[in-house]
């Protein structure tokens, strides 16, 4: 029936009305034209072609209150309006559906089941902006996805949505679609632009920024594709609606992606300022913690995010109130883990995959994943020595800030709340050469 | 290499500036410039590894971290754009913590190979260390290596080309090179491979660096990572002196370094002596390898000379002996205009001008000249090639042009530096680009339109430019008019047929030459080879005229060799323009009116046996000259041939006397190049055995002859100076010459067009010498496309023989991404393979056959 | 020529698409690796001769990218995510069973060049951990009799 056998709660999105982008992704023929446009698909792509011009769309959006859900949480609206106006040259739209974030798999469903409200959101986006060959860059492992935007987007090219002159109002666009090869890096903005290009995915250093210098150095703009999929959606309803869900500052749905030691991982869409605890514990999303277990930490937005105590969770999953107990929304992938993990063997999962994606462009990250690798890796493995802990917030420091992109903040971070929550811990296993709790998760 | 920063790369036109305040002190720049260059334009020194400036920056190294005010963070000062009101602080205690963290994350896996590492003493990790890191490393964990671990020695040393050698584990990720290789010259023989902390920068897999620039890529790694084998383990740095010199194998006078040791007499090797105004800091590798020919065992070391038909060595006093008393035979019996004498263009100022003062004040002859290996020059003064010769040309007035033409000019064989220049005006401009040559060339690949024409149509597609400009009415009805009348020239459709180019491209060119406001028109070597040099001349007078192009920008020849200009302006042309024969006369209170004759004039009445007596001074006119078979026959026919050269060459063979020549490393000499800049190259070792510098020669030579050619030297050198501050700039013709199209007839049996010049290793005759230059290419080969490879079922490296009407060479084959147009190429500075022998003196294109050998 | 007609149609179309040549590199060694199966520098030289760019630029990128092998694989190529939210869920003793039941190490081949077993970071796939991925397709909610049926099924196909 479905490619990825995932939960979801769009039961509950069908009869909520102000759950909008999971609603139909329950149903199987929902990536198929015909069905989608049953559900009200295409008619905000209409409406904008028939009589909206591009300022009005952004302005739109921009009163709409949406912000990036790829994990940087910037405004859509005000980032389209950073394309300078009367620059001769070409505009381009480029989708992120690089999803790579441990913990992140929400694009994924949208990508396999609603493919045309990704399509259908490009498009205003790119109208938005005066583009007119819009991109989708797509991790290379994802070949379901892949599959199923490729036939959705020959279904909307045959029906003229894609293509010349879209319904008679002489707007011409023009997709691609652009497999990636396997790099986390390239998920970030300049680091995709450099891989779109047929570069290594190395990061640039900005200024310039990509809305005015991108794409073979033309104003681009990057967005992911659960931001755009809910552009229909407000083109249709409008911007009040809209600012009706959420909170005031965050506003609209977002879905997140919760896994790890929770009886119910999957992906949920809820209202922005929705309750962490919520989220962990009830029947209808995570349902508790696997064997009833007491809960250790939660990483809350994706790994590049600091991690929460169980004291934390009455927290509101919204960008301001994670800010403010120190943490991030981020991409929205809520991992959890129990009180049998050891958190320096979470911290080495980790800190071993960033090490593996740097992109080894600046010195700072380069080197610094590698030795933190070492040292957490002695630590872990009962040859820690004093003074590790100490090193280890040293290089954190010397690497915070210091780098061409976001991921060594992202390793920073990470790192540095894992020290600041258990540092009891690390410091056991330096004392007592072996881990406080051993984490031994079977495989049944 | 120690920082001498430039910062005019990024100066951009506008006249906005801002004012920013550093360490205290304000200044104020044009808006766009980094906070880098507004430090150093203070004389504010910050560390840096990764940024170079002539590259792009790139932020990589993290080194150059300032402080500003308002920002959070430390900032990336080569990366950061200065704004009015900023305030820096270089020094303060964030920024210093925040350079001991970059280089303790360098050293963490960087090797301690200093004892054995050739950079140690000029190691820019090692100055930056000393000056700024941590004094004990905190990294307890094994170093990571590229080696493979199935290899004992903890050396990674791999030979990545035939003069680099490159060692992963020292590389400190700065990508330098790579981006020197890729934006500044264009070639992609280097690549980063890899990701993370395993990225190595290496070659691409199953190919070598051995492009015309690699000797760059070692001298701005700022470790030992990329290292040169002609100074490994030879000497360490600091026991060596520097002697400022200028490269003798190009025509731009690069500024160069020398590195010498004076106890062993020896040069060790050579670097770039940085001059933005004509080489920005780069040397091709036929500048930079060049110096090995001076300390090369096979030097001439003393006078040779032939006595019962073998050549012997001889003291000088025997050789001056010798040479007068043959001299003066032919003079007595004959006259002193059956001797001629031929120099070589790469001689320096005294040298050269003592040679001409010499012909002609003593011997009263007009028989001198300086270039053997241009075919049927002409005889007659203020020719319009001459003319165009003389045009005044300025490298630096490239990087502003807007458009760039470059005719006829295969650029990276023969202007290696103009080419780096091009590439820069590409990177950092986007000037319109046209590229218009017989065969498509490398330099091509930045054009945007390459015009490849028929071999022997170059003045056709001249006149078809001038057309589709009066076609496209960019020119003034009357001017048209009188164009058109003077040459009568076919329809457009018919010259772009008959030139093998579209109609388009013409018009295209036709109009950015219309539109540009500053415009680089180049003409190269292919042009100056060819016969037909003067009617390609006159069609560039009247496309001159046509487009007021001396009024925009530059128009001009461009010279070849080190000092081609000098002897120009010094007279060493059997007909010098006017001006010069003025000058000349004022200065030596006359001037000989006898019949000048060219080397080709020359060669002709040695045949004729009309000249009796000759002198070489540094040439190797049986080598270099086009008809090898003319060259020997005149040359074996002499009464009396003295030869001064740095080798035993194919001439030297046939010398009655041979004299060692110094190489320009040896004395102090003053060089023009293809600006007419006049540069001065200091002495750096002594004299190689016996041998002298040409002026040293010639002064005892005419000692002999009981005169003084000059009473002190201070009088030499005034009228020399007086000779190169002459304005010998001629104007363009004022009117339209007419041009009709030269075509030659194509022997069916011998289809395919040849043409030889240099390697783009190699420069002349003597550069086979330098091992380094060998390494790249020992020998001769025969250049073709794939397509033209394909035809005769060729693949690299297999032999072909290649038959012209007057000779024939076996040599391996050469498959190039280039010369599309059924063109072959053949270097010819290689002793082994006589390639002079297939070419002929009277034909303005040279064909020749090839067919595969089968074992 | 390793790469077949159908191929190198395919990367011209897909080249085509671009306004710059050179973004079609990686298309062009994704459509390489699913002809060939894995990528090596004689690849990389007809790509280049293909799609008309430098050749060390394509070596430079397929260098970059870990989708793509550059040592022949088995039939099946079976990548494990062993990243945070599968190792939380039993990714590590899930490798190990694998490890056992096809006898070979992480990294290595089964004697048969049947399977290759390889460890990948996050394939995005967390909700549904303990996952793996297989030539093209995911194999999601793992369990021992799943994993004992999947390998099953794979080799009576061959």
């Amino acid at each position: 029936m479905f490619y990825s056998p995932v939960i979801t709660n769009a039961a509950e999105a069908v009869s909520n009305d102000r759950l909008h982008l999971f609603r139909y992704v329950e149903d199987p023929d929902q990536h198929k034209i015909q069905t989608y446009e049953a559900h009200g698909g295409y008619a905000a792509w209409k409406k904008v072609l028939n009589g909206m011009n591009p300022e009005a769309v952004r302005e739109e959006v921009k009163k709409s209150g949406l912000r990036g859900r790829g994990g940087a949480g910037f405004p859509t609206g005000l980032k389209w309006g950073f394309i300078p106006k009367g620059s001769p040259k070409p505009r381009y739209l480029i989708c992120n559906a690089d999803e790579s974030e441990p913990g992140t798999c929400k694009d994924r469903v949208i990508m396999e089941r609603d493919p045309h409200a990704v399509i259908e959101g490009m498009a205003i986006a790119a109208y938005a902006i005066g583009c007119r060959l819009m991109f989708i860059y797509i991790r290379g492992e994802f070949n379901h996805c892949i599959e199923r935007i490729k036939a959705a987007k020959e279904e909307a090219y045959a029906k003229g949505y894609l293509g010349k002159n879209i319904f008679g109002s002489g707007y011409d666009l023009d997709m691609v679609i652009h497999t990636g090869g396997g790099a986390y890096i390239c998920g970030e903005e300049t680091a995709l632009l450099n891989s779109l290009e047929g570069k290594r995915g190395m990061s640039r250093i900005r200024p310039p920024f990509p809305a005015v210098e991108g794409l073979y150095a033309c104003p681009t703009i990057v967005n992911n594709v659960e931001t755009l999929s809910a552009v229909p959606h407000i083109i249709n309803r409008g911007a009040e609606w809209y600012r009706s869900l959420g909170t005031e500052k965050s506003t609209g749905t977002k879905i997140f992606s919760l896994s790890g030691h929770v009886k119910r991982p999957g992906n949920y869409e809820v209202e922005l300022g929705f309750s962490l605890r919520k989220l962990i514990y009830d029947p209808a999303y995570g349902s508790g913690i696997v064997g009833d277990k007491k809960l250790k930490g939660v990483i809350p937005g994706g790994s590049s995010t600091p991690m929460l105590t169980p004291d934390m969770i009455d927290v509101k999953l919204d960008y301001e109130s994670l800010t403010e107990v120190g943490s991030m929304l981020g991409s929205g992938a809520v991992i959890v883990f129990h009180e049998e993990t050891c958190i320096v063997w979470v911290v080495l999962r980790l800190i071993h995959f960033y090490r593996h994606e740097s992109c080894g462009e600046c010195t700072p990250c380069r080197e610094g994943t590698g030795w933190m690798e070492q040292i957490i890796y002695r630590i872990e493995h009962g040859q820690g020595q004093p003074g590790d802990i100490e090193a280890i917030e040293d290089i954190c420091g010397n690497i915070l800030g210091r780098t061409v992109c976001p991921l060594g903040d992202a390793v920073v971070m990470l790192i540095q709340s894992a020290i600041k929550h258990w540092r009891d811990e690390w410091q056991y296993h330096i004392d007592h050469k072996k881990c406080l709790v051993k984490s031994d998760f079977e495989f049944k | 290499m120690t920082q001498e920063i430039k910062t005019d790369t990024y100066i951009k036109s506008g006249v906005e500036t801002v004012t920013l305040t550093i360490d205290g002190r304000q200044v104020t720049v044009p808006k766009g410039t980094t906070v880098l260059e507004a430090a150093t334009m203070l004389g504010i020194y910050i560390p840096t590894f990764c940024w170079h400036p002539k590259l792009k920056p790139v932020g990589a190294c993290r080194m150059c971290y300032v402080e500003i005010e308002k920002f959070p963070k430390l900032q990336v000062s080569c990366a950061t754009e200065a704004t009015d009101g900023m305030i820096v602080h270089t020094d303060s205690e964030q920024v210093k913590q925040g350079r001991k963290a970059v280089i303790e994350f360098l050293l963490l896996n960087h090797p301690l190979d200093c004892p054995t590492c050739d950079k140690g003493g000029e190691c820019e990790l090692q100055n930056l260390t000393f000056a700024y890191g941590v004094d004990e490393s905190r990294f307890e964990f094994q170093k990571h290596r590229f080696t493979d671990k199935s290899v004992t020695t903890t050396f990674d040393d791999i030979r990545i080309g035939p003069e680099i050698i490159l060692n992963r584990d020292r590389c400190i990720r700065c990508y330098r090179c790579v981006r020197a290789n890729k934006e500044a010259f264009g070639e992609y023989d280097l690549g980063v491979f890899g990701r993370g902390n395993m990225t190595e920068i290496n070659a691409a897999p199953g190919e070598q660096v051995d492009n015309p620039f690699s000797g760059n890529l070692v001298e701005i790694c700022p470790v030992g990572a990329l290292t040169n084998t002609d100074w490994r383990y030879k000497i360490r740095v600091w026991l060596t002196k520097m002697a400022p010199s200028v490269c003798n194998f190009t025509s731009s006078g690069t500024n160069i370094l020398f590195y010498k040791e004076d106890h062993k007499n020896r040069i060790f090797r050579t670097t770039s002596h940085c001059n933005d105004d004509i080489d920005d800091g780069w040397l091709a590798d036929v500048t930079r390898y060049g110096y090995q020919i001076a300390n090369s065992v096979e030097r001439l070391q003393t006078p040779l000379i032939k006595k019962e038909g073998k050549q012997v060595p001889a003291t000088w006093d025997e050789a001056l002996e010798v040479i007068y008393k043959r001299f003066n035979e032919i003079r007595e019996k004959k006259g002193s205009v059956c001797i001629g004498g031929l120099a070589a263009p790469h001689l320096d100022n005294a040298s050269l001008y003592s040679f001409s003062k010499f012909f002609r004040t003593i011997l009263h002859s007009n028989n001198v000249d300086f270039r053997c290996d241009y075919r049927m020059l002409p005889n007659k003064p203020d020719s319009v090639f001459s003319i165009l010769c003389l045009r005044p040309f300025k490298i630096s007035n490239i990087d502003n042009s807007d458009v760039i033409v470059t005719f006829g000019s295969d650029l990276v064989r023969e202007h290696p530096n103009e080419y780096l220049r091009l590439r820069k005006a590409f990177n950092f401009n986007s000037p319109y680009i046209f590229s218009i040559n017989p065969y498509s060339v490398k330099s091509a690949d930045i054009a945007d339109l390459e015009l490849v024409y028929n071999v022997g149509t170059d003045e056709a597609v001249i006149n078809g430019i001038c057309l589709a400009a009066v076609e496209q009415n960019l020119v003034e009805p009357g001017v048209a008019i009188r164009w058109k009348e003077k040459v009568s020239p076919a329809t457009l459709a018919e010259t772009a047929a008959y030139c093998s180019v579209s109609e388009a491209d013409l018009k295209a060119v036709a109009k950015a030459l219309a539109d540009g406001s500053q415009i680089t028109f180049m003409i190269g070597e292919l042009i100056t080879r060819s016969k037909a040099r003067e009617t390609i001349a006159a069609a560039i007078a009247n496309l001159n005229l046509l487009f007021r192009l001396d009024s925009k920008g530059q128009l001009a020849v461009l010279a070849r060799y080190a000092n081609s200009k000098g002897a120009e302006r010094l007279g060493l042309m059997p007909c010098p323009s006017s001006a010069v024969e003025r000058e000349l006369a004022l200065i030596w209170g006359e001037f000989p009116d006898c019949q000048p004759h060219t080397t080709d004039a020359m060669l002709a009445l040695m045949k004729k046996e009309e000249l009796n007596g000759f002198f070489i001074l540094g040439a190797n006119p049986v080598m270099l000259y086009p008809d090898r078979e003319f060259a020997k026959e005149g040359l074996e026919k002499l009464e009396f041939l003295v030869v001064c050269d740095l080798f035993e060459t194919e001439t030297t063979a046939l010398a009655d006397v041979v004299l060692p020549l110094s190489s320009w490393a040896e004395f102090c000499g003053d060089y023009v190049n293809l600006e007419g800049r006049v540069q001065r190259a200091e002495r750096a070792i002594k004299p190689i055995g016996q041998s002298r510098p040409g002026f040293e020669i010639i002064d005892v030579i005419a000692q002999k002859f009981d005169k003084k050619l000059f009473s002190t030297s201070n009088d030499m050198a005034s009228e020399i100076e007086r000779l190169l501050h002459l304005d010998s700039t001629m104007e363009m013709p004022r009117e339209f010459l007419d041009v009709k199209p030269i075509r030659e007839e194509v022997d069916e049996k011998f289809p395919i067009p040849l043409f030889v010049g240099d390697d783009p290793h190699h420069s002349g005759h003597i550069t086979e010498k330098a091992t380094s230059l060998a390494n790249f290419a020992g020998e001769a080969y025969i250049e073709m496309s794939s397509d033209l490879a394909d035809t005769y079922g060729l693949k690299e490296r297999d032999s072909v023989r290649v038959e012209s009407e007057v000779g024939k060479i076996i040599i391996p084959a050469k498959i190039s991404d280039n010369l599309d147009g059924n063109v072959v190429f053949i270097p010819r500075n290689f002793s082994a393979t006589p390639v002079t022998s297939l070419l002929m003196r009277k034909r303005r294109i040279d064909r020749v056959k090839i067919t595969k050998v089968v074992e | 020529m390793i790469l077949t007609q159908e191929s190198i149609k395919q990367i011209q179309e897909k080249a085509s698409q671009y306004p710059q040549r050179k973004s079609a590199i990686l298309p062009a060694l994704t459509i390489a690796y699913r002809q060939i199966g894995y990528l090596n520098s004689d690849v990389y030289k007809e790509i280049s001769r293909v799609i008309k760019v430098p050749y060390v630029e394509i070596a430079e990128a397929a260098s970059f990218y870990t989708l793509f092998p550059k040592q022949p694989v088995g039939k099946y190529l079976i990548q494990v995510c062993h990243n945070i939210s599968c190792a939380l869920l039993g990714a590590d003793s899930l490798i190990e069973y694998l490890e056992q039941k096809l006898g070979i190490k992480r990294g290595e081949t089964t004697p048969d060049n049947l399977f290759t077993l390889v460890t990948v970071e996050c394939l995005g796939s967390c909700a549904t951990a303990p996952m793996m991925q297989i030539n093209q397709d995911y194999y999601e909610n793992l369990t021992r009799e799943k994993v004992d049926q999947i390998l099953d099924e794979l080799r009576a196909k061959v």
